[in-house]
Order: structure tokens, then sequence, then C-alpha cells
């Protein structure tokens, strides 16, 4: 795999231009010529002059109609190539999932734990992105320090930040709100080759393909870069305390991404007639995120306790305001 | 065998003759010829030229997609929906004259380092006070929120890549013709090779390399001083300038599919020029305005205004007779 000399973004073999910043891949296919000639393409299977077809996208016969392959555009679905390995159990996602549900706060049903089964269990590995770079932020925002008459004033300022092991889900099964909740809690220190065999890998687990073609990935990656460069900038470098409008213009030097498959339990319980779906991780029994029912008996209790507590209170204040 | 030039193999691009490979024939070319048809066998040639500076190999082609029954739809499309304002004639042009041209294009990127300047507003609001007056007579005065903005000046940077900058290298087509005729989907992208071309018509760059470089430059820099406008914080801004350094530029021959028509519509003017993107099918063509119609319009208005006017006049109470 080489790099471009641009902006050392990592290039795949069939790379005709540096996907991040255009520029081209120098190529040397031995065409150059001394000389003004004239060349007639011929059909390998008849002989006949052939002529680009527009219909075919490629050369093709008219005699014969034999259509010369051109080299197959290259935007493939690339599949992972690491995987993160389990280091939860299938007895041990059950355990997460209990606990998780005794611990859900006051609105949840009290039963919530004890009177929910589960349905179902899948081990799966989730796709994901992974990258490295380094980014040059020039960036602008609006913040209260030096605010004026306006709550806001405007700021600028540039930073360089390193992205390293940055995840991007490429998950269709899972949502972004389950993959944020997941990415941190995976070491991905300890991620292996896809072929190898893990050690603590549950049976059957699922691996869920990627199904973005690689110039969609790369964007999806570029607009991460992006957010996440946001993000940090808000938090970090523009002054104040409150900030809005924060714009950021990225140039990215060496990005490398790696597609990596990254496991998780799938979970699906039962309480009384509705089916809810619950995410362990797989490397971190503590990580569970998902949904569980609100039990509205309580928050109606609630809600009346509020409105009887007011009734009380305006009763009161009217009593001694009419002496 | 292959032909030598027939010119001094100088630099600049005169016209050449290549031995025909099929029949012997001797082609003439075109300077800016890329392909050729034998005038005695009809086999079409891809020409190979050394190498210039100004006329190097192409890097790049991206394949025609369109027929020319689609393309030729796609200008009847176009020419049925023109406005009122423009010749009838065009409408009845025949559009059967397309040619389809691989056109030579650069396509350039760079680093670009921009420093702004702008005065930002920010908004906020006040509590005014006015007076009115009101049914009785009586002066009152009353409160309302009002929105005002706070101009602060602010200095900063901006730095991308610019990237898919594509601009002509044909002394044919001007870079507003073709910019009017993308964007064309670089996702399809080929390396250069004769099998894209052959058969069809294609051109080697005419403009030079430091013509295209300078019209590349100018179309990076409006590129990012329109995405400035993004890039300001506040609620609205005034007054934004800024310098672009383009730096790490780099500059690809790409040939690009294009019909090209010259619309024949009146004996006296000049045929207007319609390209046609080969691969969406995207129309250009700036369609002249018909002043005629237009000075016949603005006559027919005022003729109307003019009755009314006399009608409201003549039907008033106060007037006389
Ligand atoms: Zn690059």
């Amino acid at each position: 795999m080489s790099a471009c000399t641009r902006c050392h973004f990592a290039l795949e073999a069939e790379d005709l231009r540096c996907a991040l910043c255009g520029l081209g891949v120098p190529h040397d296919d031995g065409a150059a010529t001394a000389t003004v000639r004239a060349e007639i393409l011929r059909c390998t299977e008849c002989g006949a002059a052939m002529a680009y077809s527009a219909q075919a996208g490629a050369p093709a016969c008219a005699f014969c109609g034999a259509v010369t392959k051109l080299e197959a555009l290259a935007d493939p679905v690339d599949q992972a190539r690491w995987k993160g390995p389990f280091a939860v159990d299938a007895a041990t996602a059950r355990a997460a999932l209990t606990a998780w549900l005794g611990s859900r706060g006051f609105f949840r049903p009290s039963d919530l734990a004890s009177a929910s089964t589960v349905e179902n269990l899948k081990p799966v590995w989730w796709p994901a992105w992974l990258f490295d770079a380094r980014a040059e932020v020039h960036w602008t925002a609006d913040s209260n320090a030096g605010a004026g008459r306006s709550a806001w004033a405007p700021h600028a300022g540039r930073c360089v930040l390193d992205f390293r092991r940055v995840g991007v889900s490429a998950s269709r099964g899972l949502s972004d709100d389950e993959c944020r909740w997941l990415l941190p809690g995976y070491d991905l220190a300890t991620a292996v080759a896809m072929e190898q065999p893990g050690a603590a890998e549950p049976p059957g687990a699922i691996v869920e393909r990627f199904d973005t073609q690689r110039s969609a990935a790369r964007r999806r990656i570029a607009e991460t870069i992006e957010a996440t460069a946001a993000a940090n900038v808000a938090e970090r470098f523009v002054p104040g305390g409150r900030s809005r409008n924060v714009k950021v213009s990225v140039l990215v030097d060496g990005l490398s991404t790696e597609r990596c498959a990254l496991p998780a339990y799938v979970l699906a319980y039962r309480y009384r007639n509705g089916v809810y779906r619950v995410v362990v991780h797989g490397g971190d029994a503590q990580r569970v995120t998902g949904d569980a029912p609100l039990s509205w008996v309580k928050i109606a209790a609630v809600v009346l306790g509020a409105i009887a507590l007011l009734a009380v209170v305006v009763a009161v204040v009217a009593a001694s305001g009419g002496r | 065998m292959n032909a030598a030039p027939s010119s001094s193999a100088s630099e600049t691009a005169r016209a050449v003759a290549v031995e025909c490979r099929n029949c012997g024939a001797s082609m003439e070319l075109a300077a800016s010829a890329r392909t050729a048809v034998c005038p005695y066998c009809a086999l079409p040639s891809v020409i190979e030229r050394p190498a210039t500076r100004d006329r190097p190999r192409p890097a790049y082609a991206l394949g025609f997609v369109l027929s020319r029954e689609v393309a030729r739809d796609r200008v009847q499309q176009w020419v049925r929906s023109l406005g009122f304002f423009k010749p009838t004639r065009l409408r009845r042009a025949s559009v059967d004259d397309l040619r389809a041209v691989y056109l030579p294009a650069y396509l350039y990127s760079a680093v670009a380092r921009t420093r702004f300047a702008a005065s930002i507003g920010e908004n906020y609001t006040e509590t005014e006070t006015y007076t009115v007056t009101n049914d009785k007579g009586e002066t009152e005065t009353r409160t309302r929120e009002v929105t005002r903005t706070e101009y602060r000046p602010l200095e900063g940077d901006h730095a991308t890549f610019v990237a898919d900058v594509l601009v002509t290298a044909s002394k044919a087509i001007d870079n507003d013709e073709l910019e009017a005729a993308e964007p064309f989907d670089l996702r399809l992208l080929r390396r250069y090779e004769p099998g894209l071309v052959a058969g069809w018509t294609a051109e080697d760059p005419s403009l030079t390399q430091q013509q295209c470089m300078a019209l590349a430059r100018e179309e990076a820099t409006t590129k990012v001083g329109a995405s400035l406008h993004a890039f300001m914080p506040g609620d609205s801004h005034t007054g934004l300038v800024h310098q672009t350094a383009l730096d790490r530029e780099s500059l690809d021959l790409v040939l690009v599919p294009v019909w090209v028509l010259a619309l024949r519509y009146a004996p006296n003017a000049p045929p207007l020029r319609l390209l046609v993107n080969g691969q969406t099918g995207k129309v250009a063509g700036r369609a002249p305005t018909d002043w005629v119609r237009v000075a016949i319009a603005v006559i027919v208005v005022l003729a109307i205004v003019a009755g009314i006017v006399a009608l409201a006049t003549s039907l008033s109470p106060g007037s006389t007779p």
C-alpha cells in the first residue's frame, strides 16, 4: 500500500487519485512515444476495427459484437480485516442484562428484572472503520467570552488535532446511538486478524458485513473527522464557557483507516407484552445500552402527587391571603 | 511504418500527416486531433504524439454514457422549454447536427490557505419604549422588543484541499461554457487508454498549460471564497475579504465527453452553441433574447395600462367630459 505524496492518505491499489486531496497517483503505462503514430484498435475475436461504445461503456466491435472489458471501476465494498476479541461470554451477557434491568431507576416497573425473560441472544461482530489522522484545524465560533451587548462574540483560531483509533460505525443492524455508546469500550490494541481464531469466541457469532462502497465509506469518515474536530474545538479551544456556530476547516494529514469487526451481544427480552432490545458490549459487560419499558402507573402517581401538592399550596396561599 | 511529422517537430501544434495503419493512406491531422478517420478505408485511428509540456498525454478520460439519440432528446427538451422572450425560430431549428467530442480539460487540485477578515454581526434584543396616541386621543407609552445587531471585526485563517476543479484546455470551448455543463461524475474516471476514445472525436489541448493553470487558480480561489461564507460565525456578516494562497498544486489532463451543437436558427444571427454533458445530459447554452418580442410585450402592457388609466379617468365623478 502506498501513500499520497501530498496528504499522506493511505491509498488502495486501485486508486487513480487520492480520495482525500485529489492528487493523481503517478502511473506509467509505457505509452510514451517519440513520433506521431496512428493506432487502430483491433477486435481480438474477428480483427475488425473497434470503437468505443457509449452503451457498453467500453470498446465494442461493430461486426462481431465483442466488447473489450476495461479494467473495472474500483469502488468495492471492503470487508473487515481485523476483529476485536470477545471477552464476555453469553452467560455474563445475560447477567449483565439482568443487572442493567435492575438499575433502570424509579420510573421503570419494579419487577422489570424479575419478570423479564430473555427471548433471544445473538453474539455479533458489527462493522466499523477506525482511523488515525493528524489534522490542522482552523475554526471560527461565537462564544460568551468578550461578549458586548450581544451574548455572543466571534472568535477564530487554529489547532492541530491528533486522532487515534477513532471509530465510525458502518453497522446497519445497530443504531448510531448504540454504536457511539459501545465504541469507547473496545481495547483496540488487542484486535487480531479476521481469519485468526479467537480464544473466547461464542459459537455462532454473526459477522455483519460492510455494505458501503469505498467512496461512500471515505465520505463518511471525512464527515466524522470534521464533526469530531468541531466537537474537540468547542470543548477545548473556544474561549469562554458557552459556544455556538463552531465551524471548522480541516486539513488532514496522514489519514489511515482500518476496517474492524467489533464484538457485541444483541439481546431481546420480553416484559409483559412487549419485546425490547438491549446491546451488551462484547469486551466489557458493564457497557449495556437499550430499551426498557416505563412504568406508567408510577409516572401517573407522581404526576397526581405533584398536582395534589400544588393544589394544597394554592389553597394555603389563598387561605392566608384571604385572612 | 509510423509516419514522421511532416512539419518540424516543434512544440507548437501544427498539422501533421500520418499513415493509416490499415491501408497506408496518408491522413492529414488537424492540429489538435487525438483521433482520426482514414478518408480511404474509413477506419478509426487513435493518435499518439510525443508528450510535451503543453500537450501531455491524457492521464484520465471519462467515457461517453449518452448516445446521440438521448443527447438529441435532451436538446429538444431544452429548446422546447425556452421562454416567451427567446426567438421562436430556435424552437424550429434542427438539432441533428450534434457532434460528440472528447474535450481536453485539466483536473486541478491544491492546498488552499486563506486569510480572511470580516465584520461579524451578533444579534441582541433590546426593550424599546415608544409612544402612541390611543383611541381617546391620549398619548400612551408602550414597550417592545427589537432585534439589533452588533458588528465585531474578525480575522482568521482557513485551510482546505481543493480538489475536482475542472477547467477547459481547448480554445474552442471557454471555461464558463464548460462550467455550465458541469458537474461530471468523477467517480467514473478511468485511466486514459485509446479504447475509450476510438471511433470518436477527441482533441488535444489547444491552450497552454500556463493558461489553464491560471484558469484553474481562478476557479479554485472562487470556490474557496464561496465556501468562506459558510465558515463565518455570528448571525450575519458583511465585508468579507480574503486572500488565498494555493500551494502544492497538481494538474492532470483529462478527456471529458460533451456533445456540441451549433444551432442555426436565423440566417443573419450567429449560431447558438449548446454543450451537452455526455455523462449526465445536462444542456448548457445561453439563448439570446428576442428584443422584438420584448418590445412588443412592453408596448402591449403600456397600451393596457394607458387604456385602464383612460377608462378610470373618464369614469371618475370629478372629471369633466
Ligand atoms: Zn492526498
